[in-house]
């Protein structure tokens, strides 16, 4: 049963991303999955199943005849939309490791490669140069409308997804709104504190997936509003203990102080005009900050006009992660903000569900209308309801690849939280790399590249 | 470039672990010597009014290390069936010869008449000798060559073994290891391709069905890629080369004397997965039926999109 409030929240919602919303006369059963619950988590099993089922056969069914590296696979596997009948047939949809998309060329090669990992026709793309670099790469497609974002392991080897704008926009508009579902009392008179790169500036995932923030709140400063490039990625993840690692650290700290600092500032300064507030991002930033108050005998009280939202790992230094119930804690006796208004958000740059806490219990929950997640054993079968494994999923959402997707990451599944009353699947609250596989996390990246000080002449905050 | 690189690593490798070196260089007393296994077929008698290809066409022609006019060569192609059968068949039974019958050895680079009187190779003498083989029956063949995430590789057999509750070591060598991840990106991998129906086919006929058991990965087929299967590329390396690269002999070379206890230890080490391969298709029941498990559990990956050219991209200079 969907609230009063609920119902009014996600009308504000819906007002705020009116242009991410297609016409309705156009609505396939995917957009219907996305669009049509007012509460993604609420909607009864049933129905969700339904709708489930419908999308992700419905985006199946467009890869397996607009993919030729998908179809091949699907012949390989001798699976075709044809075989997919029921809910239970979902499990035969032939899964791309994550390693898929790391798997790439450089120069112009790369740029057929991405051509090739897109399911359909792209638009013309023009790429000048003989010997390209991923950045122009990424450049051309964004002119052509066509969002490549990447994300990147500690090998700095990174993960390309091209999104055409339909995709994109869904997904954004997904990652919203299973936020909001969980945001008691939103309102877009809120000011925003992005703890991310600016999405205007960059293309990596951890950036770029905060665009919809922007439509969200009344006004957003941002924490890291510097362009950032897969080279500076690439270096402030392979940093190393040499010299440059040295150097990168030393700057790494330094830039963190800024942050702190600026965050401190912009806190004091919305409590005194007692104003909203909503703080997104990496929660290592966020623990500093609160760090450094504690340690100055500092607090504040926002109380229910606050909010955090957190997302892209919990390590907070190389090694040390921080346990997700002590930073709620922390949010309490330092912001003063409750700890149902402090939620985490898990997601990848291979995925366009977005699963959220919920204010209860904290247990992620999964959007089940358009997503289906699916944990694996050791033998890489279905495991057992509460079993720990590795995390697969099938998007209905990734219109322009195959977002079809067994993970690097270890969770565990339950059919239904322990704590709130919300109906579907939800994961553990603490996700962890999968043994062998590489770290990952965008709040890792993060830490890593704020190293990355290239002086200042751009006018940056950083 | 690969000569150079090798004994600049192997160099840096004695100065930096000069006790290491010392210890791994040669095979001690107490260690599990390598025993060549006798060769699996007999060798078909070679006769002049043989067919085979003698054409200079690229990918047809002899290469490095890879010669289709070698008498052994065009007597075992022809035992196979090379002008009888169609191309594809041809290359699938090429294919599983190789794969069925050379054992893996590490062994210096020699021709492939060599490797089919030996009956064991390295990566490189299996693939050439598939190579060959289809060469001397008219079918173009090549390298595909790659660097690969050797960790992955070589704990393969480790994760399987600890995944089936078996403690001993796998044996792999070291300073090999060392020595492969310091050269990264120069030390390539490779598998064949072959030219039927218009389309270039991959094949890895190198791991015999027991050593694919060993790690409990599907028994590859023709076409069916190792990449992402078995080997986990460095992404920007893949090339395609008609020969085997110049200096990857001598790298070879050089290894084999500076450190022949290395090489030694990966061949047992291999000969010892054989082993054990042999008992998990036994307790399977049987290959197909170890086979068809194995497709079940791993699941198939396709671990690499080839970049095709489609009409979307305008390349400006």
């Amino acid at each position: 049963m969907v609230v009063a409030e609920v119902t009014s929240r996600i009308a504000k919602l819906n007002k705020q991303l009116a242009h991410y919303i297609p016409p309705r006369e156009t609505w396939n059963p995917v957009d219907e999955a996305l669009f049509l619950p007012t509460d993604l988590y609420q909607v009864p099993l049933e129905e969700a199943q339904e709708m489930q089922l419908k999308a992700i056969k419905c985006t199946f069914t467009h890869h397996y005849n607009n993919n030729g590296f998908y179809h091949k696979y699907c012949t390989t596997r001798n699976v075709s939309p044809e075989d997919i009948k029921t809910v239970d047939d979902l499990f035969k949809i032939p899964l791309v490791p994550d390693l898929t998309f790391k798997q790439y060329p450089k120069g112009r090669d790369f740029a057929r490669w991405l051509e090739s990992v897109f399911t359909g026709d792209l638009p013309k793309i023009v790429i000048k140069g003989s010997n390209p670099t991923f950045d122009d790469v990424i450049d051309a497609f964004s002119a052509s409308g066509v969002v490549v974002t990447y994300s990147s392991g500690t090998s700095g080897r990174f993960t390309f997804i091209p999104r055409d704008q339909k995709t994109f926009l869904m997904s954004e508009y997904a990652g919203a709104k299973s936020v909001i579902n969980m945001w008691e009392g939103y309102d877009p008179n809120t000011n925003g504190y992005l703890m991310f790169p600016n999405p205007k500036k960059t293309n990596v995932f951890v950036g770029k997936v905060s665009t919809v923030y922007f439509d969200l709140m009344k006004d957003v400063q941002v924490a890291i509003d510097r362009v950032l490039t897969t080279e500076v990625i690439q270096t402030a993840m392979s940093g190393g203990r040499s010299l440059k690692g040295l150097v990168t650290s030393y700057v790494q700290n330094r830039t963190q102080q800024k942050i702190t600092d600026q965050i401190t500032q912009w806190l004091g300064r919305n409590e005194r005009k007692e104003e909203r507030i909503c703080l997104f991002g990496a929660p290592y930033i966020l623990y500093h900050v609160m760090d450094k108050l504690q340690a100055a005998g500092t607090s504040f009280d926002f109380g229910e006009e606050g909010m955090v939202v957190t997302g892209g790992g919990w390590k907070i230094r190389e090694d040390v992660r921080i346990p997700v119930r002590d930073f709620r804690k922390q949010v309490h006796d330092v912001l003063g903000i409750p700890e149902t208004r402090c939620i985490d958000l898990y997601g990848m740059v291979e995925g366009n569900g977005f699963m959220v806490h919920c204010p209860e219990g904290h247990y992620l929950h999964t959007p089940y209308t358009y997503y289906k997640p699916f944990v694996l054993d050791d033998d890489l079968m279905p495991a057992k309801d509460g079993e720990w494994g590795r995390f697969a999923f099938l998007d209905a959402l990734a219109g322009s690849y195959p977002g079809f997707i067994l993970t690097g990451d270890k969770v565990r599944m339950l059919e239904h939280c322990p704590v709130c009353a919300r109906p579907g699947p939800v994961l553990e609250p603490e996700v962890y790399r999968a043994t062998g596989e590489e770290v990952r996390g965008c709040a890792e990246e993060l830490r890593r590249v704020l190293a990355q000080d290239l002086g200042g002449n751009e006018g940056d905050s950083v | 470039m690969l000569m150079t690189m090798t004994g600049l690593t192997l160099t840096r490798l004695i100065v930096s672990h000069p006790t290491t070196f010392m210890k791994y260089r040669t095979m001690r007393p107490d260690e599990q010597r390598y025993v060549r296994p006798p060769r699996q077929y007999e060798l078909p008698e070679y006769h002049s009014d043989m067919k085979y290809s003698t054409s200079k066409e690229p990918y047809l022609r002899p290469t490095r290390w890879c010669d289709p006019r070698e008498p052994e060569v065009i007597a075992m192609a022809n035992e196979l069936g090379a002008y009888e059968l169609a191309d594809r068949d041809f290359a699938e039974a090429a294919f599983w010869f190789v794969k069925e019958n050379i054992d893996f050895e590490m062994c210096p680079f020699d021709g492939v008449g060599a490797t089919l009187r030996r009956g064991t190779g390295t990566c490189y003498h299996n693939i050439s000798l598939f190579i060959a083989l289809c060469r001397a029956a008219g079918i173009k063949g090549r390298y595909k060559l790659f660097a690969i995430n050797y960790d992955r590789a070589s704990r393969g057999i480790e994760e399987e073994k600890k995944r089936r509750g078996i403690e001993e070591p796998s044996g792999i060598d070291v300073v090999w290891d060392g020595l492969y991840n310091s050269l990264g990106y120069l030390m390539s991998e490779a598998e064949a391709e072959v030219y039927l129906d218009s389309t270039w086919v991959v094949a890895h006929p190198v791991l015999t069905p027991q050593l694919q058991a060993a790690t409990g990965i599907p028994i590859t087929q023709l076409g069916e890629d190792s990449i992402g299967l078995f080997f986990d590329v460095v992404p920007g390396t893949i090339q395609r080369s008609e020969s085997i690269p110049l200096g990857l002999a001598s790298g070879m070379r050089l290894l084999f004397t500076v450190m022949p206890g290395s090489p030694e230890r990966v061949s047992v080490s291999q000969m010892n997965a054989g082993v054990y391969g042999h008992h998990v298709i036994e307790q399977a029941g049987g290959r197909e039926a170890y086979d068809q498990r194995a497709r079940e559990r791993f699941q198939f990956f396709p671990r690499t999109v080839d970049p095709e050219d489609r009409t979307a991209l305008v390349f400006e200079d």
